[in-house]
């Protein structure tokens, strides 16, 4: 016993305390700079996107470029292939979103990102989060890593259960394979009102990768209406984190 | 490496791969088919580090199985079943593998030809049943209760005693297999990658290891260097997070939430490193995306502070009683059996099977670089525990050699715009489960028409079924972090 606090007392605290910190090291998502675009006459940028996350057209100031962050992975060929500047790397890990088509960004129409406030916080300052896992594991081991204790979500009031009856907030991660259709709308409906449903990563939002093939793994919206939209492959923890608070803060128009 | 192929028929093709599976120092890489009109049994030579690609012709879509005589052999010839609606006759217990009731019986993903046949019904599953006085059963899953991957277990139990496990997968089947031949063969890197995260560093040499062995060219010193970087760092977050995973399921917080911090520390090398956390986008065929050179003195630091701090949580872990009485010969796995089941990885090498394919087949520096092979003989958590510790330490004194060694030079060399026509490949890699194989195949219009996925878990689910047998359903826990599987690097 005394060697387990003395073992304890030299663990020093590790806890992050910079709120959603951006990471320097991290490549992050691509984000549209104020470099213009050239237009069609170079197309390198959607050429090398392995989800044609990319779009570029023509545009009386040159190039308009619509970026599908939902389909995006974040592989950073894009940012690397981009000869103009126009595609750079985000490093602000404050990503999630509340509506699909405000994570479709663009450089000629910069579209107005309303995180319209209607509803007063429903979850106040606890929330109790389902996991459920359709994927490769990567989103899944960055929700866990919330919980450690140096980004340890718990301080905000986020918690993990084991069961979605105590469960305000449904945590999708993975492209929602065929397999577990049944799987994911029998645990939604065994939530209590009001709940909502957050699509963790981009193969959740999306399909990513595996959108469209036999498997029917088309991401979440396919089954479930979804609250809130994480993108990323995975999400940066403090993605995550960043996203269920935008929940909890009751910045949702849907009713419940 | 090249993968060499050769012809057996069908009728011979028993009588040909059972004596040379028994010789030792060979094993079963994987049998499957490229469009279901052939079997092909890979053969992985340990003691001539080659690999032999066995082709069988196939009449009808019947063959006679060859789990009979080589145990290893039921898993594959299940997901044969299910891929290519190939039968095999006189298998021990044939059942659906990947695809179960979602799926129609007319839907078989890998033929040539697509079935167009819609009379189809759901396919049936019909789990183990075990019956007599007493005996009770315990589903589990899909979802589980914490944040892991869906698989369903189904444990039958006498009194707390767990007779039978029968294990049932399939999940989280996203049809990976197929969409690789879909794509065209620049962008596969990005999903050979996102079939199993958790390995992606893994995935990512098997995929371009299998891709430069079909070009036949080789890439540059540095590469493999920065290659074998961030395989290791890699295997280094991983082991820790399992050995996390073990300290949490017996009940030693103030230990897992020690070595989920100090995977951070790992991570945060993997973030320098390739600027992703799970190291996703940076080996590619030819090499690697970029050249980190830059950081490489930092993570040399960063290595060498964790070895020395992981020092102390490892002894104060394995000194304790209660650590010792919870993984002491709980789970066991014989070594005759898990040379039978061909376990591979640390699962394997803690039933005293010497394998690591990091000795055999080229894969960034290996074999060239000889890293000690941690074995134990136990067979039981402690061991794999013990194996992983053993690992641990091995591979990050390894990444600080190599960043001391790291030699000037390119880091990616321009590959070709197109697969070679009728070309084959082969990517043999030690992930931190163990034997990682890809394979690829070309059509004669250089397509990749076949991309075969092998991941260590296919060999090692079953000793999790064979570890758990006459063990306390409260040790399953146990057992099933010790294997550490992964469920979506097994069912693709």
């Amino acid at each position: 016993m005394l060697r387990l606090l003395g073992f304890l007392l030299n663990q020093s605290v590790v806890t992050s305390k910079d709120y959603c910190s951006p990471s320097v090291d991290s490549l992050g998502l691509p984000s549209l700079g104020n470099q213009t675009c050239i237009g069609t006459s170079c197309t390198q940028c959607s050429a090398v996107c392995p989800t044609d996350a990319i779009a570029v057209a023509d545009c009386s100031n040159g190039g308009n470029v619509s970026l599908d962050l939902g389909a995006c992975i974040g592989c950073g060929e894009c940012i690397r292939a981009c000869p103009e500047g126009t595609l750079v790397a985000n490093k602000n890990p404050s990503v999630a979103r509340f509506k699909r088509e405000d994570l479709i960004i663009s450089n000629v129409e910069k579209r107005q990102t309303q995180e319209a406030s209607i509803e007063p916080s429903i979850f106040a300052r606890s929330i109790a989060c389902r996991v459920v896992s359709t994927g490769c594991s990567a989103c899944d081991l960055e929700v866990a890593a919330c919980g450690n204790s140096i980004f340890d979500m718990e301080r905000y009031g986020i918690n993990v259960v084991a069961s979605p009856r105590f469960a305000d907030v449904l945590l999708v991660t993975g492209p929602v394979p065929k397999a577990m259709h049944e799987a994911l709308k029998s645990c939604y409906e065994q939530m209590a009102e009001p709940r909502r449903v957050i699509a963790v990563g981009t193969c959740a939002i999306s399909g990513g990768l595996h959108k469209g093939g036999y498997a029917e793994a088309n991401g979440v919206e396919s089954l479930l209406p979804v609250d809130l939209f994480i993108p990323g492959c995975p999400p940066h923890p403090w993605s995550i984190i960043d996203g269920i608070r935008k929940v909890m803060s009751g910045s949702v128009e849907r009713g419940a | 490496m090249k993968l060499e192929r050769d012809n057996v028929k069908l009728d011979e093709r028993i009588d040909t791969l059972r004596p040379l599976l028994h010789q030792s120092g060979n094993r079963l890489g994987l049998i499957s088919s490229i469009d279901g009109k052939q079997l092909i049994s890979l053969l992985l030579n340990t003691s001539e580090n080659r690999a032999v690609c066995w082709e069988s012709p196939l009449q009808t879509n019947r063959y006679h199985s060859l789990a009979p005589v080589i145990s290893q052999a039921h898993w594959f010839e299940r997901t044969l079943w299910d891929m290519f609606g190939l039968e095999p006759e006189n298998h021990p217990r044939l059942k659906h593998n990947l695809l179960h009731e979602a799926y129609s019986t007319d839907l078989i993903p890998l033929l040539a030809e697509e079935s167009v046949s819609s009379n189809g019904k759901p396919r049936e599953y019909l789990p183990m049943a075990v019956k007599g006085d007493g005996i009770y059963e315990i589903p589990v899953g899909p979802i589980h209760a914490g944040i892991i991957e869906p698989g369903h277990f189904r444990f039958s139990c006498l009194g707390e005693v767990i007779f039978n496990l029968e294990i049932r997968l399939g999940y989280v089947h996203r049809g990976v297999e197929k969409r690789m031949c879909e794509l065209p063969w620049r962008k596969m890197r990005f999903l050979a990658e996102a079939a199993a995260s958790d390995s992606a560093a893994a995935y990512a040499l098997a995929h371009s290891i299998a891709v430069e062995s079909c070009f036949d060219v080789a890439v540059s010193y540095k590469a493999d260097f920065l290659r074998t970087i961030s395989l290791e760092i890699e295997r280094i977050a991983m082991h820790i997070n399992d050995l996390g995973g073990l300290a949490g399921d017996i009940g030693f917080l103030a230990i897992s939430s020690t070595m989920g911090r100090l995977r951070g520390t790992a991570l945060s090398m993997a973030e320098q490193l390739t600027g992703s956390r799970l190291q996703r986008g940076f080996i590619c065929p030819g090499g690697v995306v970029f050249d980190p050179s830059d950081k490489l003195k930092s993570i040399k630091a960063t290595a060498n502070w964790l070895r020395k701090e992981l020092k102390p949580v490892i002894s104060f872990f394995m000194s304790n009683e209660v650590v010792r009485d919870r993984m002491e010969n709980v789970g066991k796995v014989s070594p005759r059996l898990a040379a039978d089941f061909g376990l591979v990885g640390p699962a394997g090498r803690a039933s005293d099977q010497k394998y690591d394919a990091r000795h055999h087949f080229v894969h960034g520096v290996y074999p060239r670089v000889r890293v000690p092979i941690a074995m134990e003989i136990g067979g039981d958590v402690l061991s794999r525990a013990k194996v992983r510790i053993a690992e641990l330490e091995s591979s990050l004194f390894l990444v600080e050699q190599l960043i001391d060694g790291l030699p000037e030079g390119d880091v990616c060399t321009k590959l070709p715009d197109a697969l070679p026509n009728n070309a084959s490949g082969i990517g043999i890699v030690e992930s931190h489960r163990g034997e990682l194989i890809h394979l690829i195949f070309t059509d004669s219009q250089g397509q990749c028409c076949r991309y075969a996925i092998k991941d260590a878990s296919v060999n090692n689910w079953t000793g999790l079924a064979i570890a758990v047998r006459n063990n306390l359903v409260s040790d399953f826990p146990l057992c099933n972090k010790s294997f550490g599987l992964s469920y979506s690097g097994h069912d693709l």
